[in-house]
């Protein structure tokens, strides 16, 4: 990943902006923001991060690089959709958002213990295994991302739902073994080693 | 004309003959009036009581009319007479609608609509109806100053109307700005991409309209005369000269882009790569004639990055630069911006402003800029370091809040403003030498008052008025283009046309003997009794629109037809000789006269009050049609303007009795309201010179009092009044009544 | 003003707004004859719905009581209100338009006494207030009105309201019976100068307007401050009416948006900056205006103003387009929430009122314009190409007051040419 990230470097040299309309899911619509910062007051979870998307879009045109992928901003979206509807330049924000984690994510730039890209990888991790999302393992993965006691803690804590769960049914314990599958499993592999390499295509990222 | 006949009309309609004894008011109006004919009728306006006027007019042969009825603002199409003399009383608003409907107060209200009857009486017989301007020149051809894209759009689109123009231009091709810029901003949909100028087929439509006499490498040597008759010298490189007359004038001469070398901290000066955004027009049109792209200046080297820099001394405050903001200059700068993009993409080109300023459909073309990669930064460019091939631009990153941003750039383009070619300041002239102002004068005008349009601010040559972008304050003479406001192309082509049809109107209005706007269609003027001037030349000097030139013997000469008729200089004249045919010192002080004076122990004070016609009058209207009330014991005179104002209705007001005289005017100072310019601040410097006067008289100095009032003062003219009337009967009647 | 004989020298205005009023006037001043047809009632347009103009602060109804002296002295134009232009058929030099008019129910008699209105008693809303308030029945429509003659609203036709208003008549000018009518006119060349209409504020959905009754639009603002609207000139909410001395301007609210207008609609920013001037007027040093913004576009010298405003300690700019407005349910404040971009600062700040500085729609978008006119995708009609009919004001582009005039006088010139080539032909 490293090498990527050092030949993105020399590729584009100073020019993040051609880099992001080159390399990222509808990085060539961050041109069109004209910093009327409607966005950045509509994210709900706007307080809590350190740029919120029109800064994020300035700085990628004032090439300010290393802090825009290494910056925890575009893995705090929730697919609210707000930002999008307001944008008065109509330009897909979200998408925009969540292109910029994938790429910093791949170039090793994403900013380390970040919760919500812990839980992305887990999530994508687990799914692309079977083709199936196996919910007890991704659940004990969350819990345990912290050590052993504070995995511990956090199930007792929610102790409480996690037997109500078994009693309906909802959680099956033997999941932990082996769980459940899809049937074509190699298939759903060369599904999704497809699909990546058509995104490599698009955005010019080496193979 | 005939024989004068009077007559005076009572209307008892709209609740005038419950209030009023009409049959008393009738009596005034013969008696007192001394006119020959009076009736009275129940609704004068409708067609039967219209039609009782015509008949009079048309069998009686009545010359004079006088009609009590309402405002002369109300009903203007059934009182329409025009073959006669008219004077009306306002019986309506002026009287029955601002006084209560009591019984105490009948008498008062009696009084007041028997003394507006004897106003407008008395008006009435000193008018003459205007007989036209003796004067009046037949020139129809149209003079065209400046051979830019306004010029060349005035002259043709003149000649489209049928009308001939001479045209004149100062260098020695047509084309002006426009011509030497590579490519211009869209007018039309889908506003992405620069356009073709067009100027070359526009002047090839010039030289080729057989309407339109074209001098090139010409200057107006001379300007003398008046709309209809104006005659001009024109004086050519060569030293040939020629004289032409026209009527009307369309003065388009444009702008000059300000000096980047005053613009040092931005590099302005200090390297060729530092250019204005003409400066960059001549690079891309160089380039564009060898097909290549822009090169840099310096060494010719590739252009990787280019960066705008707006607003470069322009909107400044300190007081150095420009304070204004030129408009075009971001549209400007994003055109540029793709004469790079569309050539070759991979060319970086930063856009640095404080506020994008692309009104309309300018904001389809900011987004074409961006979506061809234009980068745009809001940012305040604290200084460009120029030197050998690169260029510095710092600047304070306004959304990222960094003060020591900067971009690396192999050109940089000043967004710097225009400055109006507008001639000679004419508030300024006495400082100029006489060879230097002929030298810097555009019009040469022979004018009492200067050679060039008075200017409005910062050297252009503007309308103050909002709505009346054409309200010229040198009649027949119209601004057209970016010497009258800063403004792009597209607004350019529009405001020489209006202005050429402006400059129409008043050749077509000068043959008619007309007044131009904003008292268009009025058929009288200025004339003097020569054996009473004194020569003082206030007349020359006050008149707001320069229309009053002096003799060798420095009588005033009038140009009817650069008249305005707002009747300043009859204001102005001492001994007033001064007088138009339906608005003298006779009409309005033979009002002032008729007026029945009660006696100092009547306790009923009369206060004269002189209104504006264009504010203050109907604002006192719109009191009466709200049904406020003010003070009875007002009388009130329309007057064209302030201006208008002669001290001796002041002085014979309270020689005859009156305890005060209230003026009341448009504002005035920087924003001010007065179409006559100066009118009402002449008027309030009058005054200020009416205290000896007062003193002389042993009366108080609140006798006379102006105020400003806005047509909108609905509810404050009336407490005004109040107030005044209050204060009246504070220091108690004037003791100089009965000695009249 | 009188009948005018229309024939292929005649210039149609449509639209007696400030642009369709010059128009009528700068061709009349001409010489030429002139019809001019106006929807309303009365003439004047949105101007005169203004308090104040930019950047001079003067008033409106000044310039239109020039206007309407300069219609009332010249003999060349008709004016035939309540009436709009249908069809026009025929080609440049020779059209013929019909022109649909709505029963007034007073006639030419009317003296503007006001007895009718008296006599009334059914109200409606006051549509030269924005709807703000109510007016009776049978109305004059604003003080300034031309021609000055009351109108009785359709709705009470057939009711006793309005018999009680003919019995009020003394000069016989109330005539139920008056019915709609179709004129022909014929016309060398047409002007279209029908103006603008504020966007819909409702369609802008987190800003709140139609559910907080304390965010309104600028051409209501302006009813507000003046003297002759609903709260006789005081800026009161209108919630509680209570005085709102902490008012929010949102610009760019429709415009520069491509949900709703694409285009900039250039008067709102001054309109804004001459608006805090109001608050100012109104409340002193006590005001509090906040202009919420993306670009202040004050250009060429209205930046004098600006730089003005800017200078007002009771002003404050945010840059910022303002993300979403709640409403604080006890107080009915509004509350705006969104980020000052510059420098990346949130807020969440609670104002006595809002006002919207609402985009300039174009009034011939999706309107049936009769004949061969261009318009563009905003709405906004191009200048006519090689017909004879032409745009003029804010029909053609969101403009000033200003510059609606010049565009007014200009179309004029291009009518002129044609009914010149008519008048050349037929000589």
């Amino acid at each position: 990943m490293g090498d990527m990230n050092i030949q993105a470097i020399e590729q584009y040299r100073s020019d993040f902006l051609k880099e992001v309309e080159e390399r990222v899911e509808e990085g060539h619509w961050v041109k069109m923001c004209m910093q009327c910062g409607v966005c950045s007051g509509s994210c709900p979870f706007g307080p809590h991060w350190a740029h919120p998307p029109q800064e994020i879009f300035m700085m990628i045109r004032a090439g300010k690089r290393e802090e825009v992928l290494s910056s925890d901003s575009m893995w705090m979206c929730t697919s609210c959709y707000n930002c999008v509807v307001r944008c008065p330049r109509q330009l897909p924000i979200t998408q925009i958002m969540h292109g910029l984690a994938t790429y910093a994510h791949r170039l090793g730039l994403a900013p380390r213990n970040q919760p919500t890209r812990d839980f992305s990888i887990l999530f994508w991790e687990n799914c692309t295994k079977t083709g199936r999302v196996n919910e007890l393992k991704l659940t004990l993965g969350v819990y345990f991302r912290e050590g052993l006691m504070a995995g511990i803690k956090k199930a007792w804590n929610m102790r409480n739902i996690g037997f109500g769960l078994l009693l309906t049914k909802r959680l099956n314990p033997f999941e932990l073994f082996k769980g459940h599958a899809c049937k074509d499993q190699k298939g759903i592999h060369a599904m999704l080693k497809k699909a990546q390499e058509i995104e490599a295509r698009r955005h010019k990222l080496p193979a | 004309m005939a024989e004068m006949k009077t007559a005076a009309y009572v209307c008892r309609g709209c609740g005038i003959g419950e209030r009023i004894d009409t049959a008393r008011t009738a009596k005034v109006a013969e008696k007192e009036g001394k006119v020959q004919l009076v009736r009275q009728h129940d609704f004068l306006c409708n067609a039967e009581g219209v039609q009782l006027i015509r008949d009079d007019i048309e069998k009686e042969g009545v010359t004079h009319i006088a009609i009590g009825a309402c405002s002369r603002r109300s009903k203007t199409e059934a009182f329409y007479f025009p073959t006669v003399a008219l004077s009306r009383a306002n019986l309506r608003e002026g009287v029955i609608w601002t006084q209560p409907e009591t019984e105490e107060a009948r008498e008062t209200t009696q009084e007041m609509a028997d003394d507006y009857v004897r106003m407008a009486c008395a008006e009435v017989k000193k008018m003459k109806l205007p007989a036209g301007n003796p004067e009046v020149g037949h020139a129809k051809r149209l003079l065209v100053v400046g051979g830019g894209v306004s010029g060349m759009t005035a002259a043709l689109e003149a000649a489209k109307a049928g009308y001939s123009v001479v045209l004149v231009e100062k260098t020695g091709s047509l084309g002006g700005w426009a011509a030497k810029i590579h490519q211009r901003v869209p007018f039309h949909e889908p506003y992405q991409d620069p356009a073709p100028t067009g100027v070359t087929e526009l002047a090839a439509a010039v030289t080729g309209d057989p309407g339109i006499k074209v001098y090139l490498n010409a200057t107006l040597s001379r300007t003398s005369g008046a709309p209809g008759r104006f005659k001009v010298q024109i004086a050519t490189e060569s030293g040939g000269s020629s004289a032409e007359e026209v009527g009307a004038i369309v003065q388009a001469t444009g702008f000059t882009t300000y000096d980047i070398a005053k613009l040092p901290e931005l590099g302005g000066g200090k390297s060729p790569n530092v250019v204005d955004q003409a400066g960059l027009e001549k690079l891309a049109m160089e380039a564009a004639a060898k097909g290549q792209p822009i090169r840099r200046p310096s060494d010719g080297g590739e252009v990787k990055t280019v960066a705008f820099v707006q607003c470069a001394g322009q909107r400044d405050e300190t007081g150095t630069h420009l304070p204004y903001c030129s408009g075009h200059c971001c549209a400007t700068s994003i055109k540029q911006a793709m004469y790079f993009k569309d050539a070759n993409p991979g060319v970086d080109t930063v856009v640095i402003y404080t506020d994008l300023r692309v009104p309309g459909n300018g904001e389809d073309f900011y987004r074409s800029g961006q979506s061809k990669g234009v980068t745009f930064t809001k940012g305040k460019v604290s200084s460009v370091e120029a030197g050998g091939n690169g260029c510095k631009v710092n600047f304070h990153d306004l959304i990222l809040d960094d003060k020591n941003a900067s971009i690396q750039a192999d050109l940089v383009v000043l967004a710097t403003g225009q400055v109006p070619v507008s001639g000679v300041n004419i508030e300024k002239q006495e400082e100029m030498p006489a060879e230097e102002k002929k030298v810097i004068s555009i019009l040469n005008l022979d004018y009492r008052q200067g050679p060039d349009l008075p200017q409005l601010k910062y050297g252009f040559t503007d309308s103050h008025f909002i709505c009346f972008p054409y309200e010229t304050r040198r009649t027949g003479i119209y601004a057209a283009g970016p010497v009258r406001r800063p403004m792009d192309m597209v607004q350019a082509i529009e405001d020489a046309t209006g202005a050429t049809l402006k400059a129409i109107q008043a050749m077509e209005n000068a043959e008619l003997g007309r007044a131009a706007h904003p008292r268009s269609g009025d058929l009288s003027f200025p004339s003097f009794r020569v054996d009473g001037c004194t020569q003082c030349k206030r007349c020359t000097v006050e008149c707001p629109f320069g229309a009053i030139d002096e003799d060798e013997q420095r009588y005033p000469v009038f140009n009817e037809s650069r008249c305005r008729r707002c009747g300043t200089c009859m204001g102005a004249c001492p001994v007033r000789v001064i007088s138009f045919e339906n608005y003298s010192v006779d009409t309005v002080g033979s009002q002032i006269k008729a007026v029945d004076m009660p006696d100092e122990f009547s306790e009923k004070p009369r206060i004269l009050v002189l209104a504006c016609e264009n504010d203050a009058y109907p604002a006192l209207d719109m009191a009466g049609m709200t049904r406020t009330q003010y003070s009875a014991f007002v009388r009130v005179i329309p007057v064209r303007c302030l201006g208008s104002v002669n001290s001796i209705w002041i002085t014979d007001a309270l020689n005859s009795g009156y305890d005060g005289v209230m003026l009341m005017g448009c504002k005035h100072g920087d924003d001010y309201q007065c179409h006559f310019v100066k009118g009402s601040e002449l008027a309030t410097y009058r005054m200020s010179k009416i205290d000896d006067t007062l003193k002389q008289l042993a009366l108080e100095t609140e006798r006379v009092a102006t105020y400003e009032v806005a047509i909108t003062d609905i509810a404050r003219v009336p407490r005004l009044i109040n107030d005044y009337a209050a204060k009246i009967n504070e220091i108690g009647m004037s003791p100089l009544k009965g000695f009249a | 003003m009188t009948q005018a004989v229309a024939t292929n020298q005649t210039i149609l205005v449509v639209g007696g707004g400030i642009s369709g009023m010059t128009a009528a006037l700068e061709a009349a001043e001409c010489g030429k004859q002139v019809v001019l047809v106006e929807k309303l009632p009365t003439l004047g347009g949105r101007t005169a719905l203004l308090y104040r103009y930019f950047p001079k602060l003067c008033h409106p109804v000044c310039g239109l009581e020039i206007n309407l002296r300069r219609l009332r002295g010249n003999r060349n134009v008709r004016v035939i209100t309540m009436a709009e232009v249908t069809a026009i058929g025929g080609s440049r030099g020779d059209y013929t338009a019909t022109v649909k008019s709505s029963p007034r129910y007073v006639n030419e008699n009317c003296t503007a006494c006001g007895d009718c209105a008296r006599a009334v008693e059914s109200e409606i809303p006051n549509p030269y207030n924005y709807n703000l308030n109510k007016t009776k029945a049978a109305y004059l429509p604003h003080a300034m009105a031309f021609p000055q003659r009351y109108v009785i609203d359709p709705s009470i036709i057939g009711t006793p309201d309005a018999e009680r208003a003919k019995a009020a008549c003394k000069f016989g000018a109330v005539d139920l019976g008056m019915k709609e009518e179709t004129l022909q006119i014929k016309a060398g060349a047409v002007i279209w100068a029908t103006g603008w209409q504020p966007y819909d504020a409702a369609k802008i959905q987190p800003y709140g307007y139609g559910r907080f009754p304390n965010v309104i639009t600028s051409v209501e603002f302006e009813r507000l401050a003046d003297p002759h609207g609903p709260t006789g000139g005081k800026i009161l909410r209108p919630s509680d009416g209570k005085e709102a001395k902490n008012i929010a301007f949102i610009q760019c609210a429709g415009s520069r948006d491509e949900n709703h207008l694409r285009h900039c609609s250039r008067i709102c920013c001054m309109a804004s900056l001459k608006q805090t001037q109001y608050v100012r007027e109104a409340y002193g040093d006590e005001g509090r205006s906040t202009i919420y913004y993306i670009d202040i576009r004050a250009i060429d010298r209205f930046e004098d103003f600006y730089q003005k405003v800017q200078k007002d300690p009771t002003v404050k700019f945010v840059k910022s387009k303002v993300a979403r407005i709640a409403e604080d349910r006890a107080t009915r404040d509004p509350i705006l929430h969104g980020v000052d971009t510059e420098g990346y600062h949130r807020y969440e700040n609670s104002h006595d009122l809002v006002v919207l500085a609402i985009g300039m729609a174009p009034s011939v978008k999706g309107a049936d314009i009769p004949a061969e006119i261009i318009a563009d995708s905003s709405g906004f009609i191009e200048a006519g190409a090689n017909g004879g009919i032409f745009g003029a004001g804010c029909a053609t582009n969101a403009l000033d007051v200003n510059r609606s005039v010049q565009s007014a006088t200009a179309s004029v010139l291009r009518a002129v040419q044609v009914v010149n080539k008519v008048a050349r032909a037929e000589a």
